[in-house]
C-alpha cells in the first residue's frame, strides 16, 4: 500500500516503504527511548554480575539473550548499553549543536576577518573525518565518558556551525528582516526575536540526522577501545568483547550489532521525518516566489 | 562435572608443559626440502637495534645471535661460544668462540667482536635487562683470536643465562657509535627489509655456520600485531602464528592446523601499588581480604582453559625454582568472600567509602579483578590502557591495583629483579622498594650452589608474598600454531624464534616447489 502526501519535502509525491511512515518511525523511536529510559530497570539480571562457568551461553530462560564472554546477561547489558549509548550520543549532539552554532553565528554576524578565521577553522577540522578526529581527541583527552561526549561535540560542531552561517544568511537577505531593519530593529534584536526562531528548525533537523553518527561514532570509539571503562556495557564495548567470539558464540557480537543496527536506523528515518516536517524550504504545495 | 583437584591439576598441567617440550616430533626422520619463505607472526620489532631492544626478542634472533643459548628446560648450552669455563670462585668466566662463523658481511667472528659488544651494552644502554650483570665487570680481554675471558667483582648465577641475550654485532654495523640501523650479525637470516608494525623480511644467511642451514630462502614476519592469526593460519596466509588460547583449543579440535607452547610460561599476577600506597591499601589486612575475593581457578579457566596453571609463585609447577610447599600452603587457592569481608570489618574498612584505582592493559581478565573489587563493596576506578598509557599511569603511582601478566624470561632473575628496589621497569610490580627483599635475592644471585640460589630466592619470594606487593593467579604457556607443511619448526623457551636447539633455522616447508 502508498500514501501519497501533500506538503512533505523530498518524498512528496512517491510512494514511501512502510518503514517511513510517520506513524512507525515514532513508534520506533518511542520503543528505544523506552528501552532506554526503563530498559535496564526491567530486566532483573545485573549487567556486570559475572558468572564465569556460564561464559558465552546460549539464551535461556534465565538469560533470554545469552550470557557473553564474562558470564553476564546480555540482556542486561544491552538495556544498560542502549540508555548509556544514546545518553553519549546525544550529550554529544547537543555539545555538537551548541559549539558549533554558537561559532558559526557569531562568524555569521561579525563578518569579516572574524568570519574568515572561524570559518577557516571549521573548514580545517571538517576536512577530517569526524571518526578519526574523535580518536585524536580522545587520545589527548583520555577515558571516560566526558571525554567522549567532548569528542563527539567538537568532531560533529562544524556541521551545525555550517548550517548556522548559511541559514542566517539567508534569513538576512528575506524581506521580513529587510522589512524589520527598515523600521529600525537593532542587531541583536533582529537576531533574538527574528532570525533565531527561523533557524532553530534547521539546527534542530540537522541535530537529528546527526544523532545516529554520534551513536555509531561512539560505538567504534569503545570498540577501540577508547570509550568508557571496558566492563561498563556500551554497545561499541559489547561488540568488541563478542567478535574474537564470533565463530563459537555468535550471539554476543550479535545482539549488540544488531541492536546498533536497529536504533541507528530508527535515528536515521526519525531524522529523516523532523526535517521533512521542520525544513523550512519544504515543497509545501505553493509556488515560491 | 567430574574436577581433578587443583593441586593434582597443577601438576598435571605442569608435567604435560615439560613433555611437550620433551616429545620427539615427527618431523625427525623426513629429508628436509629447501626454498619458499617461511610467513610468521609473534610479537613485534621495536628497534634494529639488537642491544636496545625494549620489548620482544622474537624477531630479532632470527638475524643475531648470542653467545650462550636456552635450551627446552631452561638451561643454558653453548651458542656462539662453543664451550665455556667458570672459575672456582664464580668470578672469572672463559669462552671458547666459536671458529668459522660468519657475520652476513662475509668476516669471521672474533673474541675482539664479541668483547666489543660486552662494552658497548657495559657503557651505552642503561636500564636494561644487563645492567646489573653489565655492574659486575671488571674486565672483559680477547685473549688470543677466538678465546675471551670475562671478570666479574663478584659471583653472578643468572650470569650465562643473561648471556643469552647479549646479542652479537658486527662493529661495522651502520649506526655502531650511536643507533644501530642496520645490524650486520651472524643468524641463520639477514637482516633485510623492515616497514616497522608491518612486516619484517629476512633473507636466508649463505655462509651461516650451522652446516646445511637453513633451509629456507626466508623468514617473513607480520608485524601487524593481530588479536587472532588462526584465520590465517587456516587459510594459508601465515605458516607459524601465535594465537589464542580458545583458538588455540579449537585448532587442535579441528586437527589442520598443530599447534605447540612455549617452553617457558606467562604468569598472571596482580599488584598492589607498594611505592605510594593510598589508603586503606596500606593496610596489609586489606589487600588479604581483598585477595579473599579473587577466583584464582576461574580466572585461569578464563585465561587459558585447561592450558592454565594454579599457584602462588613467579615460576610454573615443574620449574627448579617452584615449590610444592609453598603452593600447597596457598591460602588463596580459593576465594573466600566471608573472611574478606572479616579481615575488612577488622581493619575498621567500609569499603563503600572507597573508590579502588585499578589501571590495566586492555585484555578482558582484568574485569574478573574489577568485578571481585565491586562484589566487596568498593567503587571502582578502572583505567584500561595501552601498553605504553599503561606504564606511564603506573608510573605515576597513584593507583591501588594493577592486574598485569608477564612472559617467558631467559632466567628466574628477570623476574625477581623487577620487585628489587633498583630494578628494571619496576611499575607492574608497584615499585617494591624493601631492602631485605633486595638482599635475599642479592644473596641468591651471588651463591655459587644452584640449591642456595633457589632457597633464597624462595626466601624473598616468601617476603613478597606475606607483604602481598604482589598475588600471583597462575601461570600459562603462550599457543602456537603451525600448519602442517611446516617440518622441523619447534617452539624455545622464550618468544625468540632461533636457538641452539631449534626454531626457523631448522625449519623446512613440506611440499615446497620454489
Amino acid at each position: 500500500m502508498t500514501t501519497l502526501t501533500a506538503g512533505s519535502g523530498s518524498d512528496s509525491g512517491r510512494s514511501r516503504p512502510a518503514a517511513r511512515r510517520p506513524v512507525i518511525v515514532i513508534g520506533l523511536a518511542a520503543a528505544v527511548l523506552l528501552l532506554a529510559a526503563a530498559g535496564p530497570e526491567l530486566v532483573a539480571n545485573d549487567p556486570l554480575a559475572q558468572s564465569l562457568e556460564l561464559r558465552n551461553a546460549g539464551p535461556s530462560a534465565a538469560h533470554p539473550l545469552g550470557v557473553d564472554p564474562l558470564g553476564r546477561d546480555m540482556a542486561a547489558r544491552l538495556a544498560a548499553g542502549t540508555r548509556l549509548s544514546l545518553a553519549i550520543a546525544l550529550a554529544g549532539s547537543a555539545v555538537a549543536l551548541l559549539l558549533g552554532a554558537g561559532v558559526g553565528l557569531v562568524a555569521a554576524v561579525a563578518g569579516g576577518w572574524l568570519r574568515s578565521v572561524l570559518m577557516g577553522l571549521v573548514d580545517l577540522v571538517r576536512t577530517m573525518p569526524g571518526v578519526l578526529l574523535a580518536l585524536v581527541l580522545m587520545v589527548a583527552l583520555g577515558n571516560g565518558a566526558a571525554p567522549v561526549i567532548l569528542a563527539l561535540g567538537l568532531a560533529f560542531a562544524p556541521i551545525f556551525a555550517l548550517v548556522a552561517a548559511a541559514t542566517y544568511r539567508r534569513e538576512m537577505a528575506a524581506g521580513y528582516v529587510q522589512a524589520a531593519l527598515v523600521l529600525g530593529s537593532g542587531r541583536f534584536a533582529l537576531l533574538r526575536r527574528h532570525v533565531l526562531p527561523n533557524i532553530v528548525g534547521a539546527l534542530v533537523t540537522q541535530a537529528a540526522l546527526v544523532v545516529p553518527r554520534a551513536i555509531t561514532t561512539e560505538s567504534v570509539l569503545s570498540f577501540l577501545g577508547l570509550g568508557v571503562a571496558p566492563e561498563t556495557p556500551t554497545w561499541g564495548r559489547m561488540i568488541a568483547d563478542g567478535v574474537p567470539y564470533i565463530e563459537t558464540a555468535p550471539h554476543a557480537a550479535l545482539v549488540p550489532m544488531m541492536a546498533l543496527s536497529l536504533v541507528t536506523v530508527v535515528c536515521v528515518l526519525a531524522g529523516d521525518r523532523l526535517r521533512a516536517t521542520l525544513d523550512p524550504l519544504r515543497d509545501t504545495g505553493t509556488p515560491r516566489p | 562435572m567430574h574436577r581433578i583437584p587443583i593441586a593434582r591439576r597443577t601438576l598435571f598441567a605442569g608435567a604435560a608443559l615439560l613433555a611437550a617440550g620433551l616429545a620427539h616430533p615427527a618431523f625427525a626422520d623426513e629429508t628436509p626440502q629447501r626454498g619458499g619463505t617461511l610467513k610468521i607472526a609473534v610479537l613485534g620489532l621495536d628497534t634494529a637495534d639488537p642491544h636496545r631492544h625494549t620489548g620482544s626478542i622474537a624477531v630479532q634472533q632470527v638475524f643475531v645471535e648470542t653467545l650462550t643459548s636456552i635450551a627446552d628446560d631452561g638451561t643454558v648450552r653453548p651458542f656462539l661460544a662453543e664451550r665455556y669455563s667458570v672459575s672456582a670462585d664464580g668470578r672469572t668466566y672463559e669462552f671458547a668462540i666459536r671458529r668459522g662463523v660468519r657475520f652476513h658481511n662475509g668476516r669471521e667472528l672474533t673474541a675482539a667482536d664479541v668483547k666489543a659488544n660486552f662494552e658497548r651494552v657495559r657503557d651505552t644502554v642503561k636500564r636494561g635487562w644487563l645492567t646489573s650483570a653489565m655492574k659486575l665487570l671488571t674486565a672483559v680481554e680477547a685473549t688470543d683470536s677466538h678465546t675471551l675471558r670475562v671478570s666479574l667483582s663478584e659471583p653472578y648465577a643468572p650470569f650465562l643465562n643473561l648471556l643469552s641475550e647479549l646479542w652479537i654485532v658486527a662493529p661495522e654495523s651502520p649506526g655502531w657509535a650511536g643507533t644501530i640501523t642496520r645490524p650486520i650479525a651472524t643468524g641463520p637470516f639477514a637482516f633485510g627489509e623492515w616497514q616497522p608494525k608491518v612486516r619484517f623480511r629476512a633473507p636466508a644467511h649463505k655462509q651461516y655456520w650451522m652446516a646445511g642451514k637453513p633451509y629456507l630462502d626466508a623468514v617473513e614476519f607480520d608485524l601487524r600485531d593481530a588479536d587472532d592469526n588462526s584465520l590465517a593460519l587456516r587459510a594459508g596466509d601465515l605458516h607459524v602464528a601465535r594465537v589464542p588460547h580458545d583458538k588455540a583449543a579449537q585448532l587442535k579440535r579441528e586437527g589442520k592446523v598443530g599447534v605447540q607452547h612455549l617452553k617457558d610460561t606467562t604468569w598472571y599476577f596482580w599488584s598492589f601499588n607498594n611505592r605510594k600506597p593510598r589508603p586503606p591499601f596500606d593496610d596489609v589486612r586489606v589487600r588479604q581480604a581483598v585477595t579473599y575475593m579473587l577466583d584464582k581457578p576461574a580466572y585461569m579457566r578464563f585465561i587459558a582453559g585447561d592450558a592454565g596453571v594454579v599457584t602462588n609463585q613467579m615460576a610454573a609447577p615443574g620449574n627448579f625454582f617452584w615449590d610444592k610447599a609453598l603452593h600447597e600452603a596457598d591460602r588463596h587457592a580459593k576465594p573466600d568472600p566471608e573472611k574478606a569481608a572479616a579481615l575488612l570489618r577488622e581493619a575498621g574498612v567500609d569499603p563503600a567509602a572507597h573508590t579502588v584505582r585499578i589501571v590495566s592493559w586492555q585484555d578482558p581478565y582484568t574485569q574478573i579483578v574489577v568485578q571481585a573489587m565491586r562484589r566487596l563493596g568498593f567503587g571502582v576506578d578502572h583505567q584500561a590502557l595501552d601498553d605504553i598509557g599503561a606504564q606511564r599511569r603506573l608510573g605515576q603511582y597513584d593507583w591501588d591495583i594493577a592486574p598485569m601478566s608477564s612472559g617467558p624470561r631467559a632466567d628466574i632473575f628477570l623476574r625477581f629483579v623487577r620487585m628489587t628496589s633498583d630494578g628494571p621497569n619496576p611499575v607492574l610490580w608497584g615499585g617494591v622498594q624493601d631492602g631485605e627483599f633486595d638482599r635475599l635475592v642479592a644473596q641468591a644471585v651471588a651463591a655459587p650452589d644452584p640449591a642456595d640460589v633457589r632457597r633464597n630466592y624462595l626466601s624473598a619470594w616468601q617476603r613478597a608474598m606475606e607483604r602481598y606487593y604482589t598475588v600471583v593467579v597462575g601461570h600459562s604457556a603462550n599457543a602456537i600454531g603451525v600448519r602442517p607443511e611446516v617440518r622441523g619448526y619447534t617452539t624455545g623457551f622464550t618468544w625468540g624464534q632461533h636457538s641452539a636447539g631449534g626454531g626457523v633455522a631448522f625449519t623446512w616447508l613440506a611440499g615446497n616447489r620454489s
